[in-house]
């Protein structure tokens, strides 16, 4: 009887476990295979500045290639390892990581080269001897937009250091190559150790138990979830190869907290506990990091560091062990201190200002969802060295001139005009401080900054108006429906009569300006404005001819771009591309111009915008300057000394700079005292290229009795050499000219 | 840069030297029988060695830039015009005012029928060019070309008038 019981309960026992349990674990490993197959780590999109080309020849200084290349995270050390670089004189030795670009993969190669005189010598390749273009791999700026709790930053299986790799296997899982999921040995030696030593110093655990632990299951210790451990595992190495598996564990096991932010994968975590890519560390870096893959907290190189160090050394001795290390290195690693650098403020606090930009410009190609956690690899055109000398220029200009500290904020941007790549972006005065963008989001009066334009309008109608054209400036009052008439004054209080057309902009005389606006109207200069890319607002007002009208720092720049671009007009640009996070092109924003149709009127403003430099309201550029360096310019300063503008260009930079006091007060700011200073400051130390603009067809020179619209020759006193649209020169002859002597006419600017 | 002065240099002399010349020489014209059977760019870039007889200036190169220049020659003989558009850009970046670059750029956008781009980089290599010889000849040929296809005719007939005054005869040698 007791016998037929117990059979029976026996035989119901195993009916329920194989009716319930068959099903649970068909369930359980069905459910493995899947949700390891769709997993889809949840990556943030990662953004790059533009790469820094080396060739012989470029035109860079010391200082900026070691700011380049610390941006780039490379950092002085041996250069045998990748990533770093040595410096003597001024020769450096680079080992430069390989990187993925657009047009293909650059592999990392040690290069060799020299800066003599600010230029690019001797590029060598450590290999072959032969370099001609090198880039550098681009620094990365930080991250868009992150969505969830964790930092990750994937590496690809072959991308990881070998010593890595072998030396988690020797830490965490001796038989990886060999087992199926499970290794009852290594449990069994795991077990025994633990027993020897009264408490857990070695886990059980396979690699592929430890990674279906860490992606499906909750971190409870009980049997059941054992159980569903090892079934799942078995299930992923029946599917799955080790190569895929062990990639997988890399990249997501937990390496502790950043804030509220967990960090798993190595790859992550070596740019959080070192500031270096992962293919950067040394043997001791990379022990520290796989000794804390047993507990992060527990191990913490900072918050424990005894316990962190002598973990990292019992890895060492693994590594010696099992013959990945030989014994020097092991004796040299051991000796060495933890050495962290915690980089605990991701690079978006750096960068801020510029990725603000870069958001906006994503975010009228992606919807949001797109943007964050899938990964995308933004390629932008920021410059780490010009970027840098920005934002000292304006940290350390306004402390030089305002009244009280703190009280002045300010602007800047950089850009190429000839592709309108924005190099360099400053929207605070503490670069790091996140909030108000005031590069992008101030809207601040201009001033005379937008001056030129009515001044291209009129040179654009060659058969009213040249360099030369008599101007009145003299007070006037202008009736405004609905208000007071309006009553212009010059900076200075008072009029100067008849002025040549070139020096009323040189001198930025206001009454002259709107003498001349009312005769180029309102209505046009609207219009340009908008044809040029900028929205002036709705309220057409002839105070808008001396620049009352809110304009950001960048929509200033999008004015000026075509002006510095020598008559060809571009979108100004913050990215050059969009990958996925394997590297294929998800979108480019190619380089595309659209030639002004008045490329002519542009290059005697041009030549106008020169003479404000040379004699106008910006001469002190010329002793704020090292070196003559072809700058062109336009100050700006708004009533009651509110704003301060300087808007300037050479053949390779346009550069916009704004300052002004947040709440709009007066400031006792002006353009050519406040803000050229600090534009002088950021350019003297830009790279430089000389040359001269080319001049359109169709421009003649004529010698002038300036100021007078009268022909001259070249002996006449006072006489210059100006440039006409061709059959716009004035047609009357200076006294000065001999009628014995008629003038030759038609000059070309070589015979001047 | 040493090669843009030079370029300059070059320019002027080679200016003077045209400001000299009394008459010029009638310029060959265009077979457009041909035209129709060619694409735009083999229409743009065969004829100019017929019309190479005139004076050539070659601005001087920063070699730093021959190897994107082969390469996307390369991509663009396979027929991958993307990549030698991207890889001209790069080129580019490096050398904004090289003319030679930015009328390959030109050529490359014709061959996309970006009739837009491909008028405004020829424009640009025109205006930092040398202004004659092939290079000239290109430029125009490339702007007549994009007009047309936009049908904007009148432009194009003035395009290829200015084309005939890129040929200079070289100075007679004593």
């Amino acid at each position: 009887m007791l016998r037929r019981l117990i059979i029976f309960i026996f035989c119901f026992l195993l009916g329920l476990v194989l009716g319930l349990g068959g099903p649970w674990v068909w369930w359980l490993d069905r459910e493995a295979g899947q949700r390891f197959a769709e997993r889809q780590w949840t990556q943030n999109s990662r953004v790059f500045a533009r790469p820094l080309e080396l060739y012989n020849g470029r035109v860079i200084s010391l200082d900026d290639l070691l700011v380049e290349l610390d941006a780039a995270g490379i950092r002085p050390g041996h250069p045998g390892q990748v990533g770093r670089f040595s410096q003597r004189g001024q020769a450096l030795d680079i080992h430069l990581p390989g990187f993925v670009f657009a047009d293909g993969p650059q592999p990392a190669i040690r290069i060799g080269l020299g800066v003599v005189d600010g230029r690019v010598q001797g590029l060598a390749r450590a290999d072959s001897g032969n370099a001609g273009l090198v880039r550098v791999p681009p620094a990365e700026l930080g991250a868009l937009l992150p969505i969830d709790d964790s930092e990750r930053t994937l590496v690809a299986l072959a991308d990881f250091p070998p010593l890595l790799v072998a030396g988690v296997q020797a830490v965490e899982d001796r038989s990886f190559k060999h087992h199926r999921g499970l290794d009852p040995r290594g449990l069994m030696r795991a077990a025994w150790t633990n027993f020897r030593h009264g408490q857990v110093v070695q886990g059980g655990s396979t690699i592929t138990q430890q990674l279906v632990k860490n992606l499906f299951l909750s971190p409870d210790r009980s049997l059941v979830r054992k159980f569903n451990e090892a079934v799942m595992a078995l299930s992923l190495e029946r599917r799955y190869d080790k190569a895929l598996i062990l990639e997988a564990y890399l990249n997501e096991v937990y390496l502790g907290q950043d804030g509220p932010n967990a960090i798993h994968g190595f790859g992550r975590a070596s740019e959080y506990y070192f500031g270096l890519p992962i293919q950067a560390l040394a043997p001791e870096q990379i022990a520290l990091l796989i000794g804390m893959v047993r507990g992060a907290s527990w191990y913490h190189p900072v918050r424990n560091p005894e316990r962190a160090l002598s973990r990292r050394d019992r890895v060492l001795d693994m590594f010696l062990e099992t013959g990945l290390i030989d014994a020097a290195t092991h004796a040299d690693s051991r000796g060495r201190s933890l050495d962290v650098n915690i980089q605990r403020q991701r690079r978006d606090q750096r960068y801020g200002a510029f990725l603000d930009l870069v958001a906006r410009q994503l975010r009228q190609d992606y919807r949001e969802r797109d943007l964050s956690g899938t990964g995308l690899r933004v390629h932008t055109t920021l410059s780490p060295s010009a970027q840098r000398r920005a934002e000292r220029a304006l940290t350390e200009g306004l402390v030089k001139v305002e009244r009280q500290p703190g009280e002045l904020q300010g602007a800047i941007i950089l850009l190429e005009p000839a592709s309108g790549e924005i190099r360099a972006l400053v929207g605070d005065r503490q670069p790091d401080r996140r909030g108000f963008n005031r590069a992008l989001d101030a809207r601040r009066q201009v001033g005379s900054v937008i001056k030129p334009f009515v001044y291209l309008l009129a040179l654009a109608q060659p058969d009213r108006f040249h360099l030369v054209s008599t101007l009145r400036d003299a007070p006037l009052s202008i009736p405004v429906a609905g208000s007071e008439p309006w009553q212009p004054r010059n900076y200075d209080g008072a009029s100067h009569g008849d002025v040549a057309l070139m020096e009323a902009l040189a001198r930025s005389l206001n009454q002259a300006t709107v003498a001349l606006g009312l005769e180029v109207g309102l209505t046009p200069l609207f219009r340009l404005l908008r044809q040029l890319g900028v929205e002036p607002g709705k309220d057409p007002h002839p105070s808008a001819f001396l620049g009352a009208i809110d304009l950001s720092p960048l929509q200033v720049a999008q004015l000026y771009q075509p002006l510095a671009a020598e008559g060809y007009n571009t979108a100004l640009r913050a990215i050059n591309q969009v990958t996925d996070a394997g590297g294929s092109e998800l979108a480019r924003y190619p380089m595309r111009i659209r030639p002004i149709r008045d490329r002519e009127a542009l290059a005697l403003l041009d030549f106008a915008l020169r003479e404000a430099v040379t004699s106008g309201t910006a001469a002190s550029l010329s002793w704020r300057l090292p070196a003559d360096i072809g700058a062109r310019g336009k100050t700006g300063t708004t009533n009651d000394r509110r704003d301060a503008w300087f808007v300037g260009y050479t053949r390779d930079w346009l550069g916009v700079v704004w300052t002004g006091r947040d709440d709009n007060a007066p400031a006792a700011i002006s353009g050519s005292a406040t803000a050229l200073p600090i534009w002088a400051e950021l350019f003297s130390g830009l790279p430089v290229s000389s040359g001269a603009r080319p001049w359109p067809e169709g421009i003649d020179w004529y010698w002038i009795d300036w100021p007078s619209p009268l022909l001259a020759s070249e002996d006449c006193a006072g006489a210059r050499a100006l440039p006409f649209i061709a059959d716009s020169q004035p047609g009357l002859y200076s006294a000065c000219m001999n009628a014995a002597d008629p003038p030759s006419g038609n000059r070309r600017w070589w015979q001047r | 840069m040493i090669a843009f002065r030079s370029l300059i240099l070059a320019l002027a002399v080679l200016t003077l030297l045209a400001a000299c010349a009394t008459t010029q020489a009638p310029a060959p014209v265009e077979d457009r029988s041909q035209a129709g059977h060619r694409s735009p760019v083999e229409e743009v870039r065969a004829s100019a060695p017929e019309e190479a007889g005139g004076l050539q200036v070659f601005p001087l190169r920063n070699p730093a830039v021959d190897e994107l220049i082969r390469g996307a020659e390369q991509a663009e003989s396979v027929g991958d015009l993307d990549r030698a558009a991207v890889l001209l850009e790069r080129a580019i970046r490096i050398e904004p005012r090289d003319p030679e670059l930015l009328q390959n750029m030109a050529e490359i956008r014709l061959a996309q029928s970006d009739w837009e781009q491909a008028e405004a980089q020829a424009s640009r290599s025109f205006d930092v060019g040398p202004r004659v010889g092939e290079l000239c000849q290109r430029n125009w040929r490339t702007i007549a070309l994009a007009r047309e296809r936009t049908g904007r005719h009148e432009d194009a007939h003035r395009a290829r008038e200015r084309l005939q005054a890129c040929r200079v005869e070289p100075p007679p040698r004593f």
